[in-house]
């Protein structure tokens, strides 16, 4: 309770800041490490942290219809072992026959180990459990290989979306990500999975003054183009996820201080 | 024999007209992200459909076919006239929803946010206001496709993104010696 309060204060703070600081255009990642720092000299804490944390409490605590806490869900390396769990994923999983990204799998294990229903588990719940178990991956390598028959299958329908020309803007993610990589759109630089791109996410963004995970950031590229968002937690989202990271990983990234702080 | 011939056609044709395994695959992982994506992913036009298919880059064999179809699209202003407003073609250019044009371009020279993706458009004004500067450029940003194929900027007069006649607005915007786009 006494956390969202302050989450809540903290946020506000940020909107008036961000508003009083819009006379410039500064190059937008030194603007956000600027922003960054102001954080840490007045709070002593950076709005993601805040996510993190709210979710390592969602994480541990004995939730849902079967009262047990989220210890149990595996992500890839054994029940409970977070420590670069995010740097495979997305992944195929025996137990739900699925490839799931971090996002999805959290979903199932609400389902299955929870015993949640699917239409009761809250995003800003998924949002801040993301983001903790992502923050256990700072810095860490990205490494998805896809090798099993779904997951390979999934990087095939991530890379036909990447090129797929839609909408009354005639966009594609490859139109800009990967011919015009390296370009900026009005002030943000554009990057392609080779440069990077992916290895930032989820990130507090303070010009949204919101927590972006991988799937808002999916969404909010295809709305900025004209298309409507593809659900959370459905295939284009995984699929997608699957070809920008397995790219990230052949051109050797690691992710950034997770959750990152961005403009 | 003819009816052998018919019949092997008739199968043929059955064949092509089923989607294969990988087109099925992909329709209903559409289908899993919600109606109203699905809607739009699978309904792109030949154009979207053959620049999916070669990534941007046509066969040379198909360009001149490509070109003549995306020209057919052009719709002109009442009485051809292809110099409107410049007034109304800043609002046009700037509107994220409309033009969107500062995404990719540079053009008053007064505005910071613009994007790189396309050239500067500042002092576009320079190459004069000949009939053909104008056609080019009306018929440019009506359908750049007619003139490079598959490229980045999109086709806006073709989508309804403006009319006519704002398009004759946003080629004023750009060759009227008073539009900002030609101010220093």
């Amino acid at each position: 309770m006494r956390k969202s309060l302050i989450l809540t204060f903290l946020l506000s703070a940020t909107a008036l800041f961000a508003l009083s600081q819009q006379e410039k255009p500064l190059d937008p990642f030194e603007e956000a490490m600027k922003q960054r720092q102001q954080y840490l000299q007045n709070f002593g804490i950076l709005p993601g942290d805040l996510f993190a944390s709210q979710g390592e409490e969602l994480f541990h605590a004995k939730r849902g219809p079967k009262g047990k806490s989220l210890e149990e869900c595996d992500f890839g390396l054994g029940p409970g072992k977070l420590e670069g769990a995010y740097a495979r994923l997305p992944r195929y999983f025996p137990d739900t026959g699925k490839v799931e990204d971090l996002e999805t799998r959290i979903v199932s294990c609400m389902e299955r180990i929870q015993g949640f229903k699917p239409e009761v588990i809250k995003r800003d719940e998924v949002v801040a459990l993301t983001t903790f178990v992502a923050s256990k991956s700072t810095k860490a390598k990205i490494a998805v290989r896809p090798q099993h028959p779904a997951e390979l299958a999934m990087y095939t329908l991530g890379r036909e979306l990447w090129y797929t020309r839609a909408g009354p803007r005639d966009m594609s993610c490859a139109i800009c990500h990967d011919n015009y990589a390296g370009k900026r759109v009005r002030l943000s630089p554009v990057m392609s999975p080779k440069q990077g791109l992916g290895s930032e996410w989820p990130a507090y963004r303070f010009e949204e003054d919101r927590m972006y995970t991988f799937e808002n950031r999916i969404q909010f590229c295809y709305t900025s183009v004209g298309i409507p968002a593809p659900a959370f937690y459905s295939e284009p989202q995984i699929a997608l996820t699957m070809y920008i990271l397995t790219e990230a990983s052949k051109a050797g990234h690691s992710f950034q201080e997770l959750p990152f702080f961005t403009r | 024999m003819k009816r052998l011939i018919i019949g092997v056609l008739a199968l043929l044709g059955l064949a092509t007209s089923q989607p294969s395994p990988f087109k099925a695959r992909l329709e209903s992982a559409i289908r899993s992200g919600g109606d109203t994506y699905a809607q739009v992913l699978l309904s792109q036009d030949p154009a979207q459909q053959l620049c999916t298919q070669y990534r941007g880059q046509l066969p040379p064999a198909l360009v001149p076919q490509f070109i003549q179809a995306q020209k057919a699209l052009i719709r002109y202003p009442q009485g051809d006239k292809l110099l409107g407003e410049w007034q109304n073609g800043q609002k046009v250019f700037t509107d994220p929803k409309r033009g969107n044009c500062y995404a990719c371009h540079q053009g008053d020279s007064k505005e910071l946010a613009y994007g790189t993706m396309g050239p500067s458009l500042t002092g576009y004004g320079s190459r004069g206001a000949s009939e053909a500067v104008l056609r080019y450029t009306y018929e440019k940003i009506y359908n750049s496709w007619a003139y490079v194929p598959c490229s980045l900027m999109y086709r806006g007069g073709v989508h309804g993104l403006f009319t006519p006649e704002e398009t004759a607005d946003l080629v004023a915007f750009l060759v009227d010696p008073h539009s900002p786009i030609n101010q220093r």
